[in-house]
């Protein structure tokens, strides 16, 4: 067996990206900043992908920022606002849940005289307006919340929590690396000012990334050189990679609709199997407002890093928020935040689905699944077989 | 090196861990050690005859190589005197298991730990017993409980679909306690029952509450509630780890006496 279940962590990169991709190495490797025919190609092949990208998200084409990645893009819109903005307020809303990176940004900002104040969500990881409103006032100048979270699936009401910031005149931004390609995301409807995307999360090439700066918006760059992208992202542009991008975001606005839907498909047949074959397990994030592609559990008893070797053992590639298997050992924020004690957010498995699965994988993980956690229920001196 | 490049033989200990179980018996000692940062659990059971360890087993709740070091001390403890086994360190199990992830060799290998935990016990003849037990809680105010009255906290329940979907804490005040939060779990999938007590006592109430959906915090207290307006968080006190963690929460049920 050979499954492949971490879509959230890397996906494959589309052929179809590979070949779009393929000229630009050696054929058409011109640097946009060129005068010449070499660098006119280029310079038409940037601005078509900026456009692509742009209309993918309803956005205006002078509103896209092209970074190496969703990383740098959040870093730049986060850091970018904040340093320039200082004068009209030193406060910065971000959710509980966000993305590690968008927590360390914080800590970042919180060195250099911001101060951060982090809105807690429900047991099922939603904001509610009511908590951000708890939290703001005439110096708050950015809230951050994910448009859906990385882990859990869970999903937030996006356009009203920014329909919230922009009456009280505070510039929100979201990092939209979890949902994209899986909701579609419309920075009018969702009144968004800042928005995170990348390239690898919708299978196109990693390298490549995307900051959506609403027009009127004004942010210092972090990357001072030549002056591309608008003085706001200096460096030569990386074309290949953003071809990719382009491409892949074509293809995603065709076959999005259709992919969305298997997917939920092999997503609530795995929830219903599991939850109906397993005992003292239970769904982390929300049970219908959630990634149509995520499916989340936790097991009492048992440890999540054992999990993961046992599937691996099998073939199957999943993820956990067990703190044995992160760098740091510390278990995942995101599981804490929901109101689970640690040794409940350790026993977390992951399953996150994409293009290339079938159904016949949730058979897979079927199949193995009841053996491995009875196994570890039997080795483990938590679990005693009462309930 | 990432934290699960393991070697062959931890692998092999991990999938096929040697002397899984219990012992029981009047010449058995049980030893037990806690990662309270991480969670992991090791139990050692150990039968002692003629200064030997006989018999040995164990049980492990953690990680891929918590599970191989305990498996490989029982390997490397059986047969051996009660001196020789205590001579064993930390060192000895992972070299015998061809090495371990760095950031692993103090997390998960505690077997060593509870292997001499196990045989401390045995020489003072006695079972584990928690180092503090609950004179530690002293009758002490809740810090936050008047701020958050009616913003979270309740001392009474009348109407029960106010905690519809909340995650809800219900402090232990005896069976009325105990039936409100068997009620609350007809409302929210979360309810957090914390009492000081070690184990629910005998009795109906306390079976049902054991055998639901309810989470149960032993041995602990609530210290103090916290939040911006509304109940958001609480500080708990683990009385047999001598240990304070936050939780988040929405509500907070507090009978009165």
């Amino acid at each position: 067996m050979n499954i492949y279940l971490d879509y959230q962590s890397s996906k494959p990169v589309d052929p179809r990206v590979v070949e779009a991709m393929l000229p630009y190495f050696h054929d058409k490797f011109g640097n946009p900043s060129s005068l010449h025919a070499v660098g006119d190609v280029a310079t038409k092949t940037l601005e078509e992908s900026r456009a692509a990208i742009a209309g993918f998200i309803n956005a205006d084409q002078e509103e896209i920022l092209f970074t190496s990645g969703a990383t740098e893009s959040s870093n730049l819109g986060l850091i970018g606002y904040a340093f320039r903005n200082k004068n009209k307020g030193n406060r910065i809303v971000i959710s509980e849940t966000e993305h590690i990176s968008i927590h360390n940004i914080a800590k970042y900002l919180e060195k250099n005289g911001f101060s951060v104040s982090k809105i807690p969500v429900d047991q099922y990881g939603r904001v509610a307006i009511q908590r951000i409103a708890d939290r703001v006032n005439d110096k708050t100048i950015l809230v951050s919340v994910g448009y859906a979270n990385n882990e859990i699936g869970t999903t937030q009401s996006i356009s009203e929590i920014g329909k919230f910031c922009r009456d009280k005149g505070i510039v929100f931004h979201s990092d939209a690396v979890a949902a994209e390609g899986l909701i579609p995301i419309d920075v009018q409807r969702d009144n968004i000012d800042l928005l995170t995307i990348s390239s690898n999360d919708i299978y196109g090439p990693k390298g490549a990334g995307v900051l959506y700066v609403k027009e009127g918006i004004r942010i210092n760059p972090l990357v001072i050189g030549g002056g591309q992208e608008r003085g706001l992202r200096s460096g030569t542009e990386n074309v290949p990679s953003i071809v990719g991008m382009k491409r892949a975001v074509e293809i995603m606005q065709e076959e999005m609709p259709g992919e969305t839907k298997r997917f939920q498909k092999y997503r609530d047949k795995l929830i219903e199997n599991v939850l109906k074959t397993i005992p003292r397990c239970y769904l982390n994030g929300h049970p219908t407002e959630r990634l149509p592609s995520n499916a989340h559990f936790r097991f009492d008893g048992i440890e999540g890093e054992s999990l993961l070797l046992s599937f691996k053992d099998k073939g199957i590639s999943v993820s956990t928020g067990s703190a044995c298997s992160s760098k740091t050992l510390e278990p995942s924020h995101t599981l804490i935040a929901l109101g689970l004690l640690h040794e409940e957010a350790h026993g977390s498995l992951e399953i996150t689905f994409g293009r290339y699965n079938k159904e016949k994988d949730v058979d897979g993980v079927m199949e193995v699944l009841p053996g491995i956690v009875e196994r570890l229920r039997k080795l483990s001196p938590l679990y005693k077989e009462e309930a | 090196m990432k934290s699960t490049q393991y070697s062959d033989k931890v692998l092999d200990h991990f999938k096929n861990p040697r002397n899984v179980g219990t012992l029981e018996g009047d010449d058995v000692a049980v030893g037990r050690v806690g990662n309270p940062v991480c969670g992991d659990l090791m139990e050692f059971y150990v039968k002692i005859k003629d200064g030997k360890i006989e018999d040995i087993k164990f049980k492990t709740f953690g990680c891929g190589s918590a599970i191989a070091t305990a498996s490989m001390i029982t390997e490397l403890a059986k047969g051996k005197t009660v001196d020789e086994a205590l001579r064993i360190t930390r060192k000895d199990v992972a070299d015998e298991l061809d090495g371990l992830p760095p950031i692993k060799m103090h997390c998960s290998n505690l077997a060593a730990d509870a292997l001499k935990n196990a045989i401390e016990h045995y020489r003072t003849k006695q079972k584990p017993e928690p180092k503090k037990g609950r004179d530690v809680a002293e009758k002490k105010g809740i810090a936050g409980i008047h701020e958050f009255m009616d913003q979270g906290v309740y001392t009474e329940v009348t109407d029960f679909s106010v905690f519809k979907d909340k995650r809800t804490m219900v402090i232990d005040r005896g069976d009325r306690s105990m039936e409100v939060a068997l009620e609350l779990t007809k409302q929210t999938p979360r309810v957090v029952f914390v009492t000081q007590e070690k184990k629910m006592a005998a009795g109906e109430l306390s079976e049902r509450l054991s055998a639901s959906n309810v989470k149960i915090l032993y041995e602990s207290e609530l210290l103090e509630i916290r939040g911006l307006k509304t109940v958001e968080k609480v500080l708990i006190h683990d009385l047999n780890e001598d240990e304070e963690y936050e939780l988040f929460i929405d509500n907070i049920v507090i009978l009165k006496d």
